[in-house]
C-alpha cells in the first residue's frame, strides 16, 4: 500500500494476546501481512502472532563464507606448497591428514564470519513495508505497525484501541543509526 | 533513582510455597521489563570510588608488571627469563594454556547450554562469553612474549617475500595460531551478536557519547520480526558451529605437546584431557567471575541467584570426576607401559623437588571439589563456590605446570635433566595478564549490558507455575 497512514499500535508486555488478537482484527479489515510489522522487545515467533514466516539470506551467505574459507584454506595448504615448497622428512609435500585442520579451522572461520557479515548486510539495507518505531518497545512493549488506507483510519484506530493498544500518531523512525 | 520490586500484573502470590519458587528461580520471578532494564542499566551506569581505585590499580599493574617487564625483557633478551636448556617452555607456555583453557567455558556454557535449552544459562550467558573474548586476548600475547624478539612477529605471516621465509601448514605450531585466531573473531562475534537488541536498549535508554556509541553498535536496530529472525538464525548458526570450534582449539593446544617425542606428551588421549582439564578451570572461573559481579554490582542479586551457582557446581563436580578419569587413564597405561623415560618423568612429579605442584594439582582437582561440591547446601553458597572455584583453577595452573616444565626437565637423556624455576620478569609477567584481563573485564562492566535483558524475558514468559495434584511446580513452554 503505497500511500496509507502509518501509525504504530503499542500494547504493553502482558497484552501479548490482544497483540494477537490486533494482529486478526487488522487482517479482517482488509489490512495485508506485507502493510504490518511486529516490533518486541524480544523474540515472538510468527505463530505466537499469526504472522506468515520471515525470510533470511544469513544461512545462505554462511554457507557462502564457508564455501570461500575453504577454497583460501586449500590454496593455502596444497597451492602454496607448490609456489613456495618446504621440504619435511618423512611427510609428503601435500599431506591430507595434516591439512584437514587448517581446512577446518579457515572453512569456520569463513563461516562465521561471514555470518555476521550476512547480519551486518540485511540490517543495513532498507526494508519494505511500514517503518516506525518507538523507545517504549525496548521497555517491553509490543508494537504493531501498520499502514491502513486513510478513510479506514479511524475505524482502525477504534478497533485497536478497545484491545487496549495505545496508538502511535507519527511513529517515524528517528535517527537510530548513523 | 533504585529500581524497585514490582511484580507484573497477574502474577499474583497464593501460597509461601509459590512464594519459596519465586525467590529460589529467578524465571519464575518476573518483573517489567522496564525495571528489569533500569536495574541493568543502573548496574552499568552507576560507579563507585572503589571502582575507580580497583580499575587505576589494575592498569598500573598492567602498565608497569605486564608491558614494563615485557619490553625489559625484549631490550635485554630472554636470558633474563629461567627458559633455559632442557626447559625452553616455561612458565609462560602454561600460562598460555591455562587462558585458553578459561576461555573455553564461556563458548561451552553460552552455546552448549542454548542447544540443549538449559534455563538456568540465560541470565550469565554474556558474563561467560566475555570471559572467552578476554581469556583469549589475554592467552594471545603470550606467544608474542615467548618468542622474544616479538618484533619480528610478521616473519611467520604468509605473504610472498624476499627472504624466502614461508610458514610450514603441516606444523601444529601454525594450527595453533589459526585455531586461536579463529575461537577469537568468532567468540568476539557470538558475544556481539545477542547483545544488538541489549545495545539498542542502551541507546534508548543513555544521552551523549554513551548514546552515540550505541547507537553504532546496535546497526538500527527496531525489533521487527525480520530483525529477529535474523539474529535469531545467525545465533543458533554460531551456537552449533563454534562448538566443534571451540573442541578443535584446546585440542590442537594439546598437539602442540603431543605431536612431539617428548616423554609423557607423545599421547593420544592429550586432546580430550585438555579439553576437559580447559572445560574444568573455565566454568570454576566463570563461577568465580559471577561471584565478583554479583558482590558488586547493583541489582545483580536479583539476577544471579543461588541457582546458578548450584548449577554451576554440579557442572564443576561432573567435570572434576571426567578430568580425574583422564588423569588416570593418561598416569595409569603410561605408568604400565614401563618405558624408563616416562616412568622417571612420573616419578619426578611424585617425588622430586616439584611435587608439590603435582600434588597440588590433585588435591584441588580432585579431593576439594569431591569433599564439598556433592553438598547442595555449599554449592548454594556463592562465597564458598568462589573459594573452591578459585582452589580448582589454581589447581589447573598446577597441572600445566606440571606438564610442561616439570616434564620437559626430565627427559631420554639423564645427563641433560635439570629444574626449572620461573625468574622475577616471568612472574610479572604472569601477573600482568591476570591484571590485564580483570582490568578489560572490569572496563566492559561498564560499557556494556552484562545481563541480556532480552533473553532473561524470553525466560520468564516461557516458565510458569503449573498446578500438578496438591502443588505446584515450575513448567517450561517452547516458545521457538
Amino acid at each position: 500500500m503505497a500511500n496509507g497512514t502509518v501509525r504504530l499500535a503499542l500494547f504493553r508486555e502482558d497484552q501479548l494476546n490482544q497483540a494477537a488478537e490486533a494482529i486478526t482484527r487488522l487482517h479482517e479489515m482488509g489490512i495485508e501481512d506485507e502493510d504490518i510489522s511486529v516490533i518486541s522487545g524480544m523474540a515472538l515467533s510468527e505463530r505466537i502472532l499469526g504472522r506468515p514466516m520471515s525470510w533470511s539470506h544469513v544461512p545462505l551467505i554462511a554457507i557462502a563464507g564457508a564455501v570461500a574459507g575453504f577454497l583460501i584454506a586449500f590454496f593455502l595448504v596444497f597451492g602454496t606448497q607448490y609456489l613456495y615448497p618446504i621440504r619435511v622428512g618423512a611427510m609428503p609435500n601435500t599431506p591430507v591428514p595434516t591439512s584437514l585442520v587448517v581446512l577446518f579451522e579457515i572453512t569456520m572461520l569463513g563461516m562465521l564470519v561471514s555470518t555476521l557479515l550476512g547480519v551486518i548486510a540485511e540490517m543495513l539495507t532498507p526494508s519494505y513495508g511500514p517503518a516506525g518505531y518507538d523507545p517504549r518497545i525496548s521497555h517491553g512493549h509490543i508494537g504493531v505497525l501498520y499502514t491502513s488506507p486513510t478513510n479506514l483510519d479511524n475505524q482502525v484506530r477504534s478497533r485497536l484501541s478497545e484491545l487496549g493498544a495505545v496508538i502511535v500518531e507519527r511513529p517515524e523512525v528517528k535517527k537510530l543509526w548513523p | 533513582m533504585a529500581a524497585e520490586a514490582k511484580p507484573l500484573p497477574g502474577s499474583v502470590v497464593r501460597g509461601a510455597e509459590e512464594e519459596d519458587l519465586r525467590a529460589e528461580h529467578l524465571m519464575l520471578d518476573p518483573r517489567p521489563r522496564e525495571e528489569m532494564n533500569q536495574m541493568v542499566m543502573e548496574a552499568m551506569t552507576k560507579t563507585t570510588p572503589a571502582f575507580w581505585i580497583a580499575i587505576s590499580v589494575l592498569g598500573l599493574v598492567v602498565l608497569v608488571c605486564l608491558f614494563g617487564v615485557w619490553i625489559y625483557q625484549a631490550l635485554t633478551g630472554m636470558g633474563v627469563a629461567g627458559v633455559r636448556r632442557p626447559v625452553f617452555w616455561g612458565i609462560y607456555i602454561a600460562t598460555f594454556v591455562f587462558w585458553i583453557g578459561i576461555s573455553h567455558a564461556g563458548t561451552f556454557v553460552s552455546a552448549i547450554l542454548r542447544v540443549f535449552k538449559a534455563e538456568f544459562r540465560r541470565p550469565f550467558t554474556r558474563a561467560a562469553e566475555l570471559m572467552t573474548t578476554f581469556g583469549l586476548a589475554a592467552g594471545a600475547l603470550y606467544p608474542l612474549i615467548h618468542l622474544g624478539r616479538v618484533w619480528v612477529f610478521y616473519w611467520m605471516v604468509p605473504y610472498p617475500n624476499s627472504r624466502w621465509l614461508w610458514p610450514n601448514f603441516r606444523s601444529a605450531l601454525v594450527w595453533d595460531f589459526l585455531a586461536i585466531t579463529t575461537y577469537l573473531i568468532s567468540s568476539t562475534i557470538y558475544l556481539y551478536l545477542p547483545l544488538i537488541p541489549d545495545l539498542a536498549m542502551a541507546r534508548d535508554h543513555s544521552t551523549g557519547l554513551r548514546q552515540r556509541i550505541y547507537r553504532i553498535l546496535a546497526l538500527g536496530w527496531r525489533g521487527t520480526e525480520a530483525e529477529w529472525f535474523r539474529l535469531r538464525t545467525a545465533i543458533t548458526i554460531f551456537a552449533f558451529a563454534i562448538i566443534p570450534v571451540m573442541f578443535s582449539v584446546h585440542t590442537i593446544v594439546s598437539w602442540d605437546f603431543a605431536v612431539g617425542v617428548v616423554a609423557m606428551w607423545h599421547s593420544t588421549i592429550f586432546g580430550p584431557y585438555f579439553i576437559i582439564g580447559a572445560i574444568l578451570s573455565g566454568v570454576s572461573a566463570v563461577v568465580m567471575i559471577l561471584f565478583v559481579l554479583r558482590a558488586t554490582m547493583l541489582h545483580m542479586k536479583y539476577f544471579l541467584r543461588p541457582e546458578v551457582f548450584d548449577s554451576l557446581g554440579k557442572l564443576v563436580l561432573i567435570f572434576s570426576m571426567a578430568w580425574t578419569y583422564f588423569f588416570i587413564n593418561d598416569y595409569l597405561l603410561t605408568y604400565y607401559g614401563g618405558d624408563a623415560a616416562e616412568r622417571q618423568v612420573l616419578l619426578e612429579h611424585a617425588t622430586g623437588p616439584g611435587a608439590w605442584v603435582w600434588y597440588l594439582m590433585l588435591i584441588c582437582n580432585i579431593v576439594i571439589p569431591w569433599l564439598t561440591l556433592w553438598n547442595r547446601r555449599i554449592r548454594r553458597t556463592p562465597w564458598m563456590m568462589f573459594i573452591i572455584t578459585t582452589l580448582i583453577n589454581v589447581g589447573m595452573f598446577a597441572e600445566r605446570y606440571t606438564i610442561i616444565p616439570m616434564t620437559l626437565g626430565h627427559q631420554r637423556i639423564p645427563f641433560d635433566w635439570g629444574t626449572y624455576v620461573p625468574r622475577w620478569p616471568e612472574i610479572s609477567i604472569v601477573l600482568g595478564t591476570f591484571a590485564l584481563f580483570m582490568f578489560l573485564y572490569l572496563a566492559m562492566t561498564r560499557l556494556i549490558p552484562m545481563v541480556p535483558v532480552w533473553e532473561v524475558q524470553e525466560g520468564h514468559m516461557a516458565h510458569q507455575l503449573r498446578k500438578v495434584g496438591q502443588t505446584e511446580i515450575p513448567s517450561i513452554t517452547e516458545l521457538e
